[in-house]
């Protein structure tokens, strides 16, 4: 919804009759809760009222106009403000629906909406990652498989021969995000795993983690300085 | 550790002395540093190492010595009666907190990267002392990496924090002096020495005592993290010496060696040759029974045998079952008393000595781990001169056989061959197990629990850690398999049930304890090694 | 050839093939699309959209194609059986919760009386009720299937044989959690069919007849021409209304009933059905919502009765005159319409009432939360059943006065 209720409470003028109140807090109370029994409450009047807010919601949404996908998007409420808008709001009033119809139109995501996992690289196209195993250490899914190999580069000399990750088994925590002591590893990238035929499709090798900045319109590098800018390690930024 | 358990009852050899208010009697001419293990108090050090001479070169374990106006080095510091000791007060805390803080300054803190981290002793001591961020914004020091010191060991000179434990160990526990250092202050660096190679057949050590990632194994590096590794205790196949190691295993599959301190077998050392018995655990592994050389199920496999070995069965002395010095004391007592159920002739194989071995201090000549433990379960039994002289002669109908060794000469092997009944229980698919009519796997060391017998008479056990391939199930059990086949009456549920059987069967080892079964404890929580 | 065009309207007539038109016509069209309605009106009750994507190529018809989808995957899926079931119970089951709800669309009347032989005419309803062997009304096709005395107790009768649909449904599965949904289903069940039976005795003591037909073309009061709404029984026994519409629903086993079976929450007694076996129960819930939906019609609303609509045309101001002891609306001032337009007309009404009180049962379903077991047997126990029967008393007493004072 576009808003919700503030939290603090209006003070109340009639309240519910005090028992006693402490003297160490007077905001302790006892008071006395007056519940009428099963047997004394009638269903019919609830059952009356619930049935009306649903009919107005029903009413609403089958006879209104839905918003365009852009209001959804922004969680505008458009306010008629012409004569026309005005007579139209009342033959067909502006309804409160929120779906947003995937894949036709699409949801603008949060800025640091935690999605589909991307590889970070060094300035020489290199990935990032050093195969520290930090990540699937800390995956409370088990999801990323790293197999370390030796780099020929004396600077950082460790790198993943195979980097997988299952988007299927990932529970999209972050937590390789925050355990990545390289920024190797970002969910950054504003989109979802693609959906797939074949189990083995959502398996993201190295090669497709990589490619998903590129994808996406995302910087690949990273201007953090553990892991190293360039080719060598020690060269700060 | 070691000296503080050694304590002896007469009171004149020890020495009575406070440790931050704690009152510790220990032996005469122990270091305030064991003396403050025994009551709690652990303190940090670099260079000190309990196999090793004292260095006291990394300054790390300074404490507070009352009546004393300097710090001393703990590691050091021979305890005195009446001596108080602080490792708690602000002075040497400090002191502590600085020396690592210049430990740090050209560290190059590549963790990510580093094969120790997890078990570092540099990191464990920077979250216990400092714990703050550097202070240091000139460039670090630059020096070698990937440095290519023998066949097992690379060096990162970055790393390394010149504690000198690795020439210690060269010098001390190898014998041979290969590594020196090189250059002054911060310029220092490990080196070999002129016209060396670190290339000692215990060379290894030096990766076990590296408190940083400096010495890495060629062998491990880069294979596994240390902090997912499982460690269970086991005894090394190598040899007869039996030194005692832990098994490092992830995923059904060991890693590593390393060694575990036993003062009476091999202290805190191993050889490099032993360490690398692992890798035979995953090639030419039979994982299957096969009957002609081709797969079989477990089932029809035992019934093969049991109808093969029928006929011979019933002339006492045609059926030959053959121990291994290989195997451990488990398989081979159940073989034994199946053979005596058969009332077959029991002969024991072994790998030939290499005499080439033998340096006086852990590797012996006797490449088989348990020869003392078959000859304790079979002391009669015949050699493989014997053997052999039986196969030739045709007196020996039928041949069982434990292992993949039988090294009989090339006549007695195709004699062999031509037998028509040769059931082998086998870790392994080679050699005579190729020949063998019937082939039983079985789960090798690391895969059961079980004890083996070392060249002193030591029974020491070994702890299952990974599964075994295929099909293999434990030697003893195989036995009992065959015994059913054979409507032998021998059978067993556990591996603690053969061990039950066997102390009360073979004299010298009456009344020894199983012991508890230890289950991999994970390195995570092990702290650091080193 | 001849024979057929000369028997035509007897074979129309017979009871057999009216039962399955009525079925596969009207009911299960409309069960079907009910499981996309439910879904859909849910939706916009909740300010969502609902299933409206399912289609064949460019058809989407918003969304109701989704019926069919239901339907072929229910058809192709696999037709799982647990090792441990009672497999004859188990394929049971099914066929006993769906089977007498079928059947018990036997007694309702779905349309008036047909002529054919007066079909472009005006229904001449004098003569009717003189001379119902004349010429123009010789063959009549009755759109009810049976027309029994005892009409509604063949309901009760019948649906209480659908209890042991959930109870054999929750013992054949042999998981104790379907065991008991199929207990407290059968528990549910018998409480409120007490008070289900209970509340429709005013109405029966109101019209002095149990046939769903009758009460339908009489109405509370023979005094009254049966279209005219005032004299339709939602007037009269509107506590009746209440009592039945609740104790029914609670029959359907839906929320704020959904106990049995609960479908996210609370395991059921299906829960080891798959595929077809589990559709029919679910299709037995929505046929049973049609059912209490033309139920409530035919007692309470007029059943296929147009407001005004007697059988020759609207009428104003008309009274009612006895012709062989037949009620007939006569006199006053009349639209007069061809006998086929207000036949189309009347099955129209019928249709629309059915829908409206399904749709009224939907917005309940989405409405109220699910009582808790106690407040379940307490509501059914101890505030249905003595209103119920209090109500019936209070009618028998209004009737009696009625009587004495010559109202009736």
């Amino acid at each position: 919804m576009a808003s919700h209720a503030h939290d603090d409470h209006e003070p109340t003028t009639t309240g519910p009759k005090v028992l006693a109140t402490s003297t160490v807090s007077p905001k302790v109370r006892t008071i006395a809760v007056v519940r009428p029994s099963e047997q004394q409450v009638s269903y019919l009047a609830a059952t009356k009222a619930g049935l009306g807010i649903t009919l107005k919601h029903f009413a609403k949404n089958l006879f209104g106009r839905r918003r365009t996908v852009d209001q959804l998007n922004k969680g505008e409420h458009p306010v008629p403000t012409t004569a026309f808008q005005k007579a139209l709001s009342v033959v067909s009033p502006v309804n409160d629906i929120e779906t947003i119809q995937y894949p036709e139109e699409k949801a603008v995501y949060p800025e640091r909406f935690r999605g589909l996992h991307r590889l970070m690289q060094r300035d020489d196209g290199q990935v990032r990652c050093v195969a520290c195993m930090c990540c699937p250490t800390v995956c409370p899914a088990h999801c990323i498989t790293i197999i370390p190999e030796q780099s020929d580069d004396n600077g950082i000399e460790k790198r993943p021969a195979v980097f997988e990750i299952d988007e299927l088994r990932c529970v999209v925590c972050g937590l390789c995000v925050e355990a990545c002591p390289c920024d190797a590893i970002r969910m950054d990238s504003s989109t979802h795993a693609k959906p797939v035929e074949e189990r083995a499709d959502a398996v993201m090798t190295k090669e497709k983690l990589i490619a998903v900045s590129k994808e996406n319109g995302k910087n690949p590098t990273s201007i953090a300085t553990q892991g190293g800018v360039g080719p060598n390690w020690r060269e700060r930024g | 550790m070691s000296d503080a358990t050694q304590a002896p009852a007469a009171p004149p050899t020890t020495v009575t002395l406070t440790i931050d208010g704690k009152t510790a009697t220990v032996p005469k001419g122990t270091n305030v540093l064991e003396a403050a293990k025994t009551v709690g108090v652990e303190i940090s050090a670099f260079c000190y190492h309990p196999g090793l001479s004292i260095a006291a070169c990394c300054r790390q374990c300074l404490v507070a010595v009352e009546k004393n106006p300097k710090l001393q080095p703990s590691c050091q510091q021979i305890v005195g009666d009446g001596m108080v000791v602080h490792t708690t007060d602000a002075q040497s805390t400090a002191a502590r907190k600085q020396m690592l803080e210049f430990t740090l300054v050209n560290h190059p803190i590549d963790c990510p990267i580093c094969d120790k981290a997890g078990e570092c002793t540099l990191q464990k001591h920077y979250f216990e002392h400092d714990n703050a961020a550097s202070r240091i914004d000139t460039p670090k020091v630059e020096k070698p990496k990937v440095v290519d010191l023998g066949p097992h060991i690379v060096l990162d000179a970055e790393r390394c924090i010149l504690c000198t434990r690795c020439i210690r160990v060269c010098d001390e526990v190898a014998g041979q002096h290969q590594l020196e250092m090189k250059q002054r202050g911060d310029h220092e660096e490990i080196t070999t020495a002129p016209g060396q190679k670190l290339d000692n057949p215990y060379s290894l050590n030096t990766v076990d005592v590296c408190p940083v990632g400096a010495l890495t194994s060629k062998d491990f590096r880069f294979t596994m993290r240390a902090w997912e590794l499982d460690a269970t205790p086991s005894v090394c196949q190598g040899c007869a010496t039996g030194c005692n190691v832990e098994l490092h295993h992830k995923n059904d599959r060991v890693w590593r060696l390393v060694p575990r301190h036993n003062p009476d077998v091999n202290g805190h050392w191993m050889c490099d040759e032993g360490r690398f018995t692992y890798h035979d655990l995953r090639e030419q592994r039979l994982a299957v029974a096969t009957v002609g050389g081709l797969p079989a199920s477990w089932d029809k496999a035992v019934k093969a045998a049991a109808d093969k070995l029928a006929v011979p069965l019933k002339d006492a002395g045609s059926v030959a079952v053959v121990l291994s010095a290989q195997g451990s004391n488990e398989d081979n007592y159940a073989l034994a008393k199946l053979a005596a159920a058969w009332k077959a002739k029991l002969f024991v194989t072994a790998r030939p000595d290499r005499g080439d071995r033998a340096d006086g201090k852990l590797r012996v000549a006797d490449v088989n781990p348990n020869r003392a433990g078959v000859a304790a379960i079979a002391a009669d039994a015949g050699d493989l001169a014997a053997l052999e002289a039986g196969v030739n002669t045709g007196a020996l109908r039928a041949v069982v056989f434990l292992g993949h060794d039988l090294p009989v000469s090339e006549t007695a092997l195709r004699r062999l061959r031509e037998l028509d009944c040769v059931v082998a229980l086998a870790t392994h698919e080679r050699g005579p197990v190729k020949a063998a009519g019937i082939a039983l796997p079985i789960a090798a060391w690391t895969e059961t629990h079980g004890s083996v017998t070392n060249a002193d008479g030591r029974i020491q056990r070994m702890h299952a850690a990974v599964a075994a391939p295929g099909q293999a199930v434990p030697g003893w059990e195989a036995v009992a398999r065959l015994a059913q086949a054979t409507s032998a009456k021998v059978a067993w549920t556990t591996a603690r049930d053969v061990w039950k059987d066997m102390t009360a069967a073979v004299k010298p080892w009456a009344g020894t304890p199983w012991g508890r079964e230890v289950r991999p404890l994970a390195l995570r929580f092990a702290g650091s090694r080193g | 050839m001849d024979w057929l065009s000369n028997n035509i309207y007897a074979i129309l007539d017979n009871p057999a093939l009216k039962w399955l038109l009525l079925i596969m016509v009207m009911v299960m069209p409309l069960a079907s699309l009910l499981t996309w309605a439910e879904r859909r009106q849910s939706a916009m009750m909740q300010d969502r959209l609902g299933p409206n994507r399912a289609n064949i190529g460019p058809i989407k018809l918003k969304g109701i194609l989704h019926f069919v989808a239901d339907a072929v995957k229910m058809i192709s899926k696999e037709d799982f059986i647990p090792g441990s079931v009672h497999r004859g119970l188990f394929a049971l089951a099914p066929i006993l919760a769906i089977a007498p709800v079928l059947i018990a669309f036997a007694i309702i009347p779905f349309g008036p009386t047909i002529y054919p032989h007066s079909y472009t005419s005006t229904l001449d309803v004098l003569g009717l009720a003189t001379d119902p062997a004349a010429k123009p009304f010789a063959d009549s096709i009755r759109l009810q299937v049976a027309s029994f005395d005892y009409g509604l107790l063949f309901y009760f009768a019948v649906l209480s044989i659908a209890n042991y649909g959930g109870v054999v449904a929750g013992w054949a599965s042999y998981n104790k959690w379907a065991l008991l949904g199929g207990l407290r289903s059968s528990s549910q069940m018998m409480s409120y069919e007490v008070a289900m039976g209970l509340s429709l005795m005013g109405c029966f003591l109101l019209v002095g007849s149990l046939e769903p037909g009758f009460i339908v073309a009489n109405g509370a009061s023979s005094q009254m021409s049966g279209a005219n709404p005032l004299n339709w029984l939602w007037l009269w026994q509107f506590p009746a209304l209440i009592l039945f519409m609740t104790a029914a629903i609670a029959e359907t086993k839906r929320a704020p009933f959904d106990i049995p079976e609960g479908e996210p929450e609370i395991i059921g007694y299906f829960v080891e059905y798959s595929g077809m076996r589990w559709g029919l129960f679910f299709l037995a819930e929505f046929i049973e919502i049609v059912f209490i939906s033309a139920v409530i019609a035919t007692v309470f609303f007029g059943g296929w009765q147009v407001p005004f609509l007697d059988a020759d045309g609207f009428r104003v101001g008309g009274y009612v005159t006895e012709i062989n002891h037949q009620w007939v609306s006569t006199g006053g001032w009349v639209l007069k319409l061809p006998h086929a337009a207000v036949t189309a007309l009347q099955l129209g009404a019928f249709g629309l009432k059915v829908i409206l009180l399904a749709w009224f049962q939907l917005m309940i379903r989405w409405t109220l939360p699910r009582f808790r077991a106690d407040q379940l047997m307490n509501l059914g126990w101890k505030v249905l059943l003595p209103c119920a029967l209090g109500w019936t008393m209070l009618t028998a007493l209004f009737k009696l006065c009625a009587i004495y004072l010559g109202w009736l």
